[in-house]
C-alpha cells in the first residue's frame, strides 16, 4: 500500500496527471480511506515539491504540472472528503486593476494560488474597484489580489480599498497587492494587509493570512 | 570597382538566408490562420476593407499574405528623428551609425547625491533630462515620470518638461489617445506647425502589441494618430520567452516578427507609407520566480536575430543596448550591458535603447546614464570598423622608420594622433599613484563626480520665447479639458 502511495508521490512530482489520477482510482479500489491517499499521497507529494521549488531545483512550469496532477487526485477525493477535510484554503478574487492590461504576472500568481489549493476568481484585466469590490461582497472572497504594472494605476488599489470600507467588507477580506513598480511601502501606505515581491511568496503570504 | 563599406560587413548574422524565409512564411500562414487579436472597432473596420477576415465578435482578424505583402512595400526604409536643434538630428540609415537613448518608462530612482533607492520626482526629470541633452554618447530622450506630478496629465507634463530640457529627439509614451493628441499639437507648435512636424519629426512614438498576439485599442489609437501627425513609430514587439512566448529562442523569434507584422498591417493601413521602427525586444522570464528578465544573453541572441528580420524588411531597426536585471550601477550592470550594447550594435541596430536603466526599465541612475554614454561612444567606435587605405596602411612610413626606431615623432603620427582613436573620458588609464592622489575614484564615482558637473554647468537650448509662451498655453487648456 505504502508503495503504492510512494510511487503516488513521484509521479505527482514529475507532473504525470493521468498516472496520478489512474492510482489516486486504484487506491480507493482497493480499499485506502480517502484522508489516507490526500496526506500521505497527493498532499505529501506537494510538499517536497514546494521545497524543491524554494531550493531553485524545480522550475515554475513544472510546479504548476504538479499542483496539476495533484488537482486530478483530488478531484476524485472531494466527493468522498467529508467538509473538514476537504483542503480549501479559501476563495481568491484576483485582477489587474482599472486601466492596466497587463497580465502575465497575475497569471502567474493566480496559476500558483490555484496550485497551493486556494479557489481562484479571476476578473481579468482592467477591473474597476466597483467590479473588484462587489465581487468580493458575491463570492464571500476571502482574499482579494490586485495586481498593476503602471505607477499611473497603481491609486486604483487604494480606491479599491477604500470602497471596501465603506461598503463594510474589509474586515471580511484580505487584501494583496503586487506588481512591478508595487513596493512593500506603498502597501502599507494604502493599508492593504500583504506586499509581495513574486509570484513563490504571494503563496506564502496568502496562505499566512487565511492560517 | 569598389563597393563602399558600412558596417553592414560586420554585422552578426544567427539566421541563414533559408530561416529568414522560414520565419517570414511561418509568420505569414500564422497570421492568415491563426490571426491576431485587435481591441478596436474603426481598426476592425479598415482591416475589414482591405482584405482581412474579421469576426467582429471574437475581434479576431486573419490576415492574407497578400495584404501583408502591399503594406510591407509601403514602409519608408529609412527616416529621420528630427531634433529641435538640427544638428542633433538622428538619421536611421541602413548601415549607419546607431543612436542611443534611454528607456522609457522608469517610476523610481538611485538618489544621485546619497544612492538611496526612492520614487522619481520631478527634479530628477529635470536633472536626468539636462544630462541627457549634455551627454554626446546619448542621442535622444525617452520619458521618465516623477511621481509628483498629478496623474491625470502626467505624459503632457513629461513632455513639457523634456522640451524645456533638452533640444535633442523625444521619445514619447502616452496613456490614452487623448493626451497623445495633446502632445503631438505641442510637438507642432515647437516644429513651427503640423506640417513643419511631418517634415522633421521632433517627437517619435513607441506601441507595442500585449503578447501574445494582441493589439489593444490604445495602441491601435496611436497607430492611426501617428499616421495622421506623421510621427515615427516603434512597434515594439516583447513576448516573454516562457511566458507571454515560447520557450525557444526561435519560437519567440517567430512570434515576434508575427506580431510586429500585424502592426506593421495596421499601421500601413491607417496611413500608407508612415515611417516605422522594427523595435524586437524579446524577454527571458526566468522561470524559477516569474520575473522578466533584461539581462539575458538570449534575449541580446533574439534581439539581433530580429534585426535580420529588419533588415530583410528593409526597415530601421532598434534594439535594447545596455539594459540590466541589477539592483544598482554596479558590475553586474556593466557587464550585461556591455554585451547586450556590443551586440546590438553589431547585429545592425539603427537605434541602441536602455541608457541610465536599472532593474530592467524601473529604476533610472544618473550614473549609469554617465556610463552608458561612454559605452555607446565605445561601440559606435568599434562599428566604424579599420579603413584600409593607401595613407593609413602606411607602408612607406614603416619602411621609413625601419627596424628599431619608434613612430613618436614622425608626421605620419601627428596626422592620425586626434583622429584616429576613441578617447574615453571615464576609463582611467594613469599610474596607480596619480589614481591614488586624486581619491582611489572608482569607476562609479567618477560617473557620478561628472554627472553633478554636467547638471551644474550645462544650460540646454531655450525654446524661443513666443513658442514657449504658446506652448505653457496650450498645456494649461489641455491640462484643463483633461480634468473635465
Amino acid at each position: 500500500m505504502s508503495e503504492m502511495l510512494e510511487q503516488m508521490k513521484k509521479d505527482l512530482y514529475s507532473g504525470k496527471v493521468d498516472e496520478v489520477k489512474a492510482a489516486t482510482e486504484k487506491a480507493l479500489a482497493e480499499g485506502m480511506i480517502p484522508g489516507e491517499i490526500l496526506n500521505n499521497g497527493l498532499i505529501a507529494g506537494m510538499d517536497i515539491v514546494g521545497v524543491d521549488f524554494r531550493d531553485g531545483t524545480l522550475f515554475i512550469p513544472e510546479v504548476l504540472l504538479a499542483a496539476k496532477a495533484m488537482h486530478a487526485g483530488l478531484d476524485i477525493l472531494r466527493p468522498l472528503l467529508s467538509e473538514s477535510d476537504a483542503p480549501s484554503l479559501g476563495k481568491v478574487v484576483i485582477g489587474t486593476v482599472a486601466g492596466d492590461l497587463h497580465d502575465i504576472g497575475k497569471n502567474l500568481v493566480g496559476m500558483m494560488l490555484e496550485g497551493a489549493g486556494f479557489e481562484i476568481i479571476d476578473l481579468g484585466t482592467g477591473v474597476s474597484p466597483e467590479k473588484f469590490v462587489e465581487t468580493v461582497r458575491s463570492e464571500g472572497a476571502d482574499i482579494l489580489g490586485m495586481s498593476a504594472l503602471l505607477t499611473t494605476t497603481m491609486p486604483a488599489m487604494k480606491t479599491t480599498i477604500d470602497l471596501l470600507v465603506e461598503a463594510k467588507l474589509f474586515d471580511k477580506v484580505k487584501v494583496m497587492v503586487g506588481g512591478a513598480p508595487v513596493t512593500e511601502n506603498f502597501a502599507k501606505q494604502i493599508e492593504a494587509d500583504a506586499y509581495a515581491p513574486d509570484a513563490a511568496s504571494a503563496v506564502d503570504k496568502a496562505r499566512e493570512l487565511v492560517s | 570597382m569598389e563597393k563602399k563599406r558600412t558596417s553592414e560587413n560586420m554585422w552578426i548574422k544567427y539566421l541563414s538566408d533559408i530561416e529568414i524565409e522560414q520565419i517570414h512564411q511561418r509568420s505569414l500562414d500564422l497570421l492568415q490562420t491563426t490571426g491576431i487579436e485587435v481591441d478596436h472597432q474603426q481598426g476592425l473596420e479598415a482591416l475589414e476593407r482591405f482584405g482581412a477576415k474579421v469576426d467582429h465578435q471574437t475581434k479576431r482578424v486573419k490576415i492574407p499574405p497578400e495584404l501583408v505583402a502591399q503594406c510591407l512595400k509601403n514602409i519608408p526604409a529609412s527616416f529621420t528623428l528630427a531634433a529641435r536643434n538640427a544638428e542633433k538630428d538622428c538619421p536611421l540609415v541602413r548601415g549607419g551609425r546607431p543612436y542611443s537613448r534611454n528607456g522609457g518608462g522608469a517610476d523610481f530612482t538611485l538618489d544621485l547625491e546619497t544612492g538611496e533607492f526612492r520614487q522619481l520626482m520631478i527634479a530628477d526629470m529635470k536633472s536626468y533630462y539636462k544630462l541627457m541633452d549634455a551627454l554626446e554618447g546619448i542621442n535622444f530622450i525617452a520619458p521618465v515620470f516623477g511621481q509628483d506630478l498629478p496623474v491625470i496629465g502626467r505624459d503632457i507634463m513629461m513632455l513639457r518638461i523634456a522640451f524645456a530640457n533638452s533640444s535633442k529627439h523625444i521619445h514619447l509614451r502616452s496613456f490614452s489617445g487623448e493626451t497623445l493628441k495633446h502632445m503631438f499639437e505641442m510637438a507642432a507648435i515647437v516644429a513651427g506647425g503640423k506640417e513643419e512636424l511631418k517634415k522633421r519629426p521632433i517627437v517619435s512614438l513607441l506601441e507595442a502589441p500585449i503578447s501574445p498576439l494582441k493589439f489593444l485599442d490604445v495602441t491601435v489609437d496611436a497607430l492611426f494618430l501617428c499616421g495622421e501627425y506623421g510621427i515615427p513609430l516603434d512597434i515594439c514587439v516583447m513576448p516573454i520567452s516562457g511566458g507571454t512566448g515560447p520557450m525557444t529562442m526561435a519560437g519567440n523569434l517567430l512570434l515576434l516578427n508575427t506580431e510586429f507584422l500585424g502592426g506593421v498591417v495596421i499601421s500601413q493601413i491607417a496611413n500608407p507609407g508612415a515611417p516605422l521602427q522594427y523595435a524586437p525586444r524579446p524577454m527571458t522570464m526566468d522561470m524559477r520566480t516569474g520575473f522578466s528578465l533584461a539581462g539575458a544573453i538570449e534575449n541580446g541572441m533574439m534581439a539581433a536575430a530580429g534585426a535580420q528580420m529588419a533588415h530583410y524588411y528593409n526597415v530601421p531597426v532598434s534594439l535594447h543596448g545596455p539594459w540590466t536585471d541589477s539592483m544598482t550601477h554596479d558590475g553586474q550592470s556593466t557587464f550585461e550591458r556591455t554585451y547586450m550594447t556590443m551586440l546590438a550594435g553589431f547585429a545592425g541596430a539603427n537605434v541602441l535603447v536602455g541608457a541610465g536603466m536599472i532593474q530592467q526599465s524601473l529604476v533610472i541612475s544618473h550614473e549609469q546614464l554617465v556610463i552608458d554614454s561612454e559605452i555607446n561612444n565605445t561601440v559606435v567606435k568599434a562599428l566604424e570598423g579599420i579603413k584600409i587605405d593607401q595613407s593609413r596602411l602606411a607602408s612607406e612610413v614603416i619602411a621609413r622608420i625601419g627596424p628599431g626606431g619608434n613612430f613618436l615623432e614622425d608626421p605620419h603620427t601627428i596626422e592620425f594622433l586626434r583622429t584616429e582613436r576613441y578617447t574615453p573620458s571615464l576609463l582611467y588609464r594613469d599610474s596607480r599613484e596619480n589614481w591614488s592622489a586624486s581619491g582611489s575614484k572608482k569607476f562609479v564615482d567618477r560617473a557620478k563626480d561628472i554627472a553633478m558637473t554636467i547638471i551644474r554647468e550645462h544650460e540646454p537650448e531655450p525654446m524661443p520665447d513666443n513658442i514657449e509662451k504658446k506652448l505653457n498655453d496650450y498645456v494649461s487648456v489641455s491640462l484643463k479639458s483633461l480634468e473635465k
